[in-house]
C-alpha cells in the first residue's frame, strides 16, 4: 500500500514526488516515456538552448563588429540545427538524470508504463495493481491535433527538436508566449515564419501593454500574424507548399502545432469530473474524487511549469496537514519571446476594470547603463500600485533577461510590499535590475535617472 | 537600531488624533523631550514629545490626516544602540504610554512564531494570544493597512507563512469588525426596526471619553450630595461695581469668578475636599495646589479646563482666565494642559437652567459643586421678609474622602465667602 502515486513526472509530478519522498510518504511515480515530462525534454528546456544558440548565432552576425570583434566571415557563419540540438539533448540528459537520481535518493519508486486509475485507491500500471491512499494527476497537456495527411507537414512541439532540418518558411498555429517564442526563433534562423492565432490578438494573457510591445516587434521583424483563424485541418488548404488560410495564400513548408494545450485526461474506471477539456480540480487541486489530485497543465488553471509545481508542492504539504494558501494570483508568468518578457499580479486591464485607484510606473531600460553596455536596451519594467498605500499591485517588464527579473517582483508580491520597500531597497550598480528601484522611486516620488 | 514611535495615548483616553504640525524633518537629530508633531485631538491640541534621542529615519503621515492612537508615527534612528541594548530599548515601555494602550508591532523584531521551521509553515499556532510585547509578523501592506484603519495589528490572527499576518487579514478583520453588534437596546428590539423611528449615530470620541469617565466616577466614588442656598445681595452689589470698571478693560466679571475664589480657599481650610484617595496603597494624597475645573458646556460636549493655583490669584485674574478658556474651549483650541491637574471642580449650569443637581464628580477629585440658577427670593433679614437674591448650592463629595461634618462645614465657607464677599479679601 502506497501513501500516494502520483500519474507523470513532468515537473509538476516529479517536483510532488521528491517533495513527498522528503516527507516520509511511501511513494511511487508512474511515467510512459521518459523522466522529466514536457519541459525536460521537449518544451522549457531544449528550447531556451535552442534560443541561446539562435541568440548567439545572431549576435555573432549582427553585433560583433560593433563590440569589435573582427576577423568574422559573416558570409562563412551558419547556424547549425542539428548540431545546436546535440547541446541541448546534452543538457536534457544530464537534467532529467539528475531528477531521476534525486527521486531515488529520496526513495520514491519509479514504475514505467501507462498507468490507469481503477478505483480512488487503486492504480493499473506496468501489468501490476498498486494499492494507495491518495493518487496525483500530473499528466500534462497537448495541442489538439491538427487533421493532415501529408506527412511531416505538421509538427508537434514534442517532435520539433528531433526534426533533422528546417524548412523556409514556417508557419505557427497558436497565439500563446510559446507560439510566439517559436515564430521568433526561427526567424532568428532567417526562416518566413507566419503565426496563425485563433484570436483577434496574441499572448490573451499579458497586459495589453506588453502586448502591444511585442506585436509591434514582431512587425519589426517581419513576421506575419493571420488573426481569427482557425487552423484544425489542412485538407484542402494546403498545396505544394502554399497554404491557403481564406483567400490569404502563405507559403507553407512545415505548420507547428502549438495551439492552446488541453489536458492529457488519463483512462479511469471511475468517474473523474472535467471541465474544457481539463480535469477539474478546487483551490486545493482536489478532484471530484476525494483523495484525488490534478495538478499542472491538466487541471487547465496554468500552463507554467512553475505553477505546476507550486501545485504539487501544495498537495503534498496537504497530505501531510499542513496548512498553506495557493494564491495563483502571486505567480509569475514568464514568457521567453525575444527580448523576454514576464508579468505578475493584475494587469492594468484588470485594475481598470476593477475600478482600482492605482498608479503606473515606468522605467525604460534605455536609460539603464548595464543594458546599454549588453546591448540590450529594449524594455522597460512598469509597477503598477496602489494609489493610497502603496502596494504592488503588478509588475511588468520587458528586458532580455525579464524571466531572471520577475523574480524579483514575486518577492514583493509575495511579501505584500509597498513601492516604498522597492524604492527603499537598495540595488547594487551597475546591473539592469536597478531599474525596479527606479520604478519604485518613480513610484514614490521621482526616478533619479529619467 | 531603529526605533518606531507611535502615536501614544496621551491619558485622555483617546483614540485618534489629527496632525496638525510637524516639528521635525527627516534625518534631523532629536533629543528625548523635544517636540516631534503637534496633534489635534477632540480634546486637546498638543505637542508630542519624542521618548528617545537619535535622528528622524521616517515621518508617518502628512499635515491633516488621521493618525489612531497605536499607529506609527515617527521611525527614529537611534545611533549606537544594538544588539542587548536594543533589545532592552524595544522593551522599555513609552514615558507617556498608559498600560494596556494598543500598539501596533510596527518594530522590526519578529515574534516567536517567525523562528518556526519551514515544515510547520503557516500552522496556526501563531495567534492572537501570542504576548503583546512580542512584536507580530506582518507584510508592508498589512502594516500599512492596519495603521490606515486604525486597527492594533497584533490583536488580527496571522494566517501566512509562519502566522505573518497578510492584507487578506487585516480585510477579514476590518469587516467582522464592522459587522452590526448582536446585542440591541430592549426599546429596539420591541418596536419595528425602521429608520422613522430611531437614528443610529456612532458615538464621537468625546462622547466616549465623557462616558467612560461618567461611569468610572459613579462606579469608584461613593456619591453623597448636599444642598444649600446663600444669599448674595451684597456679592451682586460689588460684582455690579467691579463689573463696570472691569468690563473697560474688556474682562467680564461673572459671579462664578467669586465662586471660583470662595471655593478655593475655603479648600485651603478643609483640606478633604481637596484630596483624593488611593486605595490600592492605602493613601490619601492631600494636595496642596488648589486647581479649580471648570465644566463648560460645548457643542461637542462637556469640557472641563482648569483655573490653576486659584487661591493665589485675584477674582479680576479669576475672571480674565474664565473668560479666555471659555472661549477656547467653544473654539475647542484647548491643550492639553489646561485642562489637566485639576483638584476641585465647578459646574455652573444655572445660566441654562436648574435650581438643585446631583453633580456627578470629575474622578478621582473628592468634590465637585454645582452652581444653580440665581433668583429673586423672599428671604428673612432681621426678622422682616426682604427681597432677596438666592444661589442655589449642590456639592456632590466622595463620601470616602469627605465626611458628612467636613462637607458641612466646607459649605458654610463657601457661604460665607460669598455672603460677605469682602471677606475674600481678608483671608
Amino acid at each position: 500500500m502506497y501513501d500516494l502515486i502520483i500519474i507523470g513526472s513532468g515537473p509538476a509530478g516529479y517536483v510532488a514526488a521528491i517533495r513527498a519522498g522528503q516527507v516520509g510518504l511511501k511513494t511511487a511515480i508512474i511515467e510512459k516515456n521518459v523522466i522529466g515530462g514536457m519541459c525536460l525534454n521537449w518544451g522549457c528546456i531544449p528550447s531556451k538552448s535552442m534560443m541561446e544558440s539562435v541568440k548567439l548565432y545572431q549576435r555573432i552576425v549582427k553585433d560583433s563588429a560593433r563590440f569589435g570583434i573582427e576577423g568574422i566571415d559573416k558570409k562563412a557563419v551558419s547556424f547549425n540545427w542539428s548540431k545546436a540540438i546535440k547541446r541541448a539533448d546534452t543538457i536534457v540528459k544530464r537534467l532529467t538524470g539528475g531528477v531521476e537520481f534525486l527521486l531515488k535518493k529520496n526513495g520514491v519508486e519509479i514504475i514505467t508504463g501507462e498507468a490507469k486509475i481503477v478505483s480512488a485507491n487503486s492504480v493499473l500500471a506496468d501489468n501490476r495493481l498498486l494499492e494507495t491512499k491518495n493518487i496525483i494527476i500530473a499528466t500534462g497537456s497537448s495541442s489538439p491535433k491538427i487533421q493532415n495527411s501529408v506527412e511531416g507537414l505538421v509538427v508537434e512541439p514534442k517532435k520539433l527538436f528531433a526534426e533533422r532540418e528546417i524548412p523556409q518558411n514556417i508557419v505557427v498555429v497558436g497565439k500563446t508566449p510559446v507560439a510566439i517564442e517559436l515564430a521568433q526563433l526561427f526567424s532568428m534562423m532567417e526562416r518566413n515564419v507566419t503565426i496563425v492565432s485563433d484570436s483577434s490578438l496574441i499572448m490573451p494573457k499579458a497586459d495589453s501593454y506588453v502586448r502591444n510591445f511585442m506585436s509591434a516587434r514582431l512587425k519589426k521583424e517581419k513576421i506575419d500574424i493571420v488573426y481569427n483563424v482557425s487552423l484544425t485541418s489542412t485538407e484542402g488548404i494546403w498545396k505544394d507548399g502554399i497554404l491557403n488560410l481564406s483567400g490569404k495564400e502563405i507559403s507553407c513548408d512545415i505548420i507547428i502545432n502549438a495551439g492552446d494545450r488541453k489536458g492529457n485526461i488519463i483512462s479511469s474506471d471511475i468517474e473523474i469530473a472535467k471541465e474544457n477539456g481539463y480535469i477539474k480540480v478546487d483551490e486545493d487541486c482536489e478532484t471530484s474524487v476525494k483523495g484525488i489530485f490534478a495538478v499542472g497543465d491538466v487541471n487547465g488553471v496554468s500552463m507554467f511549469a512553475h505553477i505546476g509545481s507550486a501545485q504539487g508542492l501544495h498537495v503534498i504539504n496537504k497530505l501531510k496537514g499542513i496548512e498553506t494558501k495557493l494564491d495563483i494570483s502571486k505567480l509569475p508568468m514568464n514568457m521567453y519571446t525575444v527580448p523576454e518578457a514576464a508579468q505578475i499580479g493584475l494587469t492594468e486591464d484588470e485594475l481598470k476594470a476593477g475600478n482600482y485607484d492605482y498608479k503606473v510606473s515606468e522605467f525604460p531600460l534605455s536609460a539603464n547603463g548595464k543594458a546599454q553596455t549588453e546591448g540590450a536596451a529594449e524594455g522597460f519594467v512598469r509597477i503598477l500600485s496602489d494609489n493610497k498605500i502603496g502596494e504592488v499591485l503588478g509588475v511588468q517588464i520587458v528586458s532580455q533577461n525579464a524571466t531572471d527579473m520577475i523574480n524579483e517582483a514575486a518577492a514583493y508580491i509575495q511579501l505584500e510590499s509597498t513601492v516604498y520597500d522597492i524604492a527603499h531597497t537598495v540595488h547594487t550598480h551597475p546591473t539592469v535590475s536597478e531599474v525596479f528601484m527606479e520604478a519604485g522611486f518613480e513610484a514614490v516620488d521621482q526616478a533619479i535617472h529619467k | 537600531m531603529r526605533y518606531i514611535f507611535k502615536f501614544p495615548d496621551i491619558g485622555e483616553g483617546l483614540e485618534e488624533g489629527t496632525i496638525v504640525e510637524w516639528h521635525v524633518e527627516k534625518g534631523q537629530s532629536v533629543k528625548m523631550g523635544d517636540s516631534l508633531v503637534t496633534m489635534e485631538t477632540d480634546k486637546v491640541v498638543t505637542a508630542i514629545p519624542s521618548p528617545r534621542d537619535g535622528v528622524i529615519a521616517a515621518k508617518f503621515g502628512k499635515v491633516g490626516e488621521t493618525v489612531h492612537v497605536g499607529s506609527a508615527l515617527v521611525e527614529i534612528d537611534m545611533v549606537g544602540v544594538e544588539g542587548e541594548a536594543a533589545v532592552a530599548e524595544v522593551n522599555k515601555p513609552e514615558p507617556v504610554e498608559e498600560e494596556g494602550a494598543g500598539v501596533v508591532g510596527t518594530l522590526e523584531v519578529a515574534g516567536n512564531s517567525a523562528v518556526l521551521s519551514a515544515s510547520k509553515e503557516g500552522v496556526s499556532s501563531s495567534s492572537s494570544d501570542t504576548n503583546k510585547a512580542a512584536k507580530v509578523l506582518a507584510t508592508p501592506v498589512a502594516r500599512a493597512l492596519a495603521r490606515e484603519s486604525g486597527i492594533d495589528i497584533n490583536s488580527v490572527k496571522g494566517t501566512g507563512p509562519a502566522g505573518r499576518v497578510t492584507k487578506d487579514d487585516i480585510l477579514r478583520f476590518v469587516t467582522d469588525r464592522s459587522k452590526p453588534a448582536r446585542t440591541i437596546s430592549s426599546a429596539a428590539v420591541s418596536a419595528p426596526v425602521s429608520e422613522n423611528l430611531v437614528e443610529i449615530e456612532p458615538l464621537s470620541q468625546m462622547r466616549k471619553t465623557i462616558a467612560r469617565n461618567m461611569i468610572q466616577s459613579k462606579h469608584n466614588a461613593a456619591h453623597m450630595t448636599v444642598f444649600e442656598e446663600v444669599e448674595i445681595s451684597e456679592l451682586d452689589r460689588i460684582r455690579k461695581k467691579y463689573k463696570e470698571i472691569l468690563s473697560q478693560n474688556g474682562i467680564k466679571l461673572t459671579y462664578l469668578a467669586f465662586i471660583v475664589k470662595a471655593v478655593a480657599l475655603s479648600l485651603k481650610k478643609f483640606r478633604a475636599l481637596n484630596a483624593e484617595i488611593d486605595m490600592d496603597r492605602g493613601n490619601m494624597i492631600y494636595k496642596k495646589y488648589y486647581n479649580i475645573g471648570i465644566a463648560i458646556d460645548t457643542p461637542k460636549g462637556l469640557v472641563v479646563p482648569v483655573i490653576r493655583n486659584a487661591d493665589k490669584i485675584s477674582v479680576k485674574e479669576i475672571a480674565s482666565q474664565i473668560q479666555e478658556i471659555s472661549d477656547k474651549a467653544r473654539d475647542g483650541k484647548l491643550t492639553l494642559d489646561e485642562m489637566k491637574d485639576g483638584t476641585f471642580t465647578i459646574t455652573s449650569y444655572g445660566s441654562i437652567g436648574g435650581l438643585f443637581a446631583v453633580p456627578v464628580i470629575n474622578y478621582p477629585q473628592a468634590a465637585i459643586l454645582g452652581v444653580g440658577r440665581i433668583s429673586k427670593r423672599p428671604v428673612v433679614k432681621d426678622d422682616a421678609v426682604v427681597p432677596g437674591l438666592v444661589l442655589p448650592l449642590s456639592l456632590s463629595v466622595d463620601h470616602r474622602i469627605a465626611d458628612g461634618g467636613e462637607t458641612a462645614r466646607f459649605v458654610n465657607s463657601v457661604m460665607d465667602y460669598l455672603a460677605d464677599p469682602v471677606s475674600i479679601i481678608m483671608d
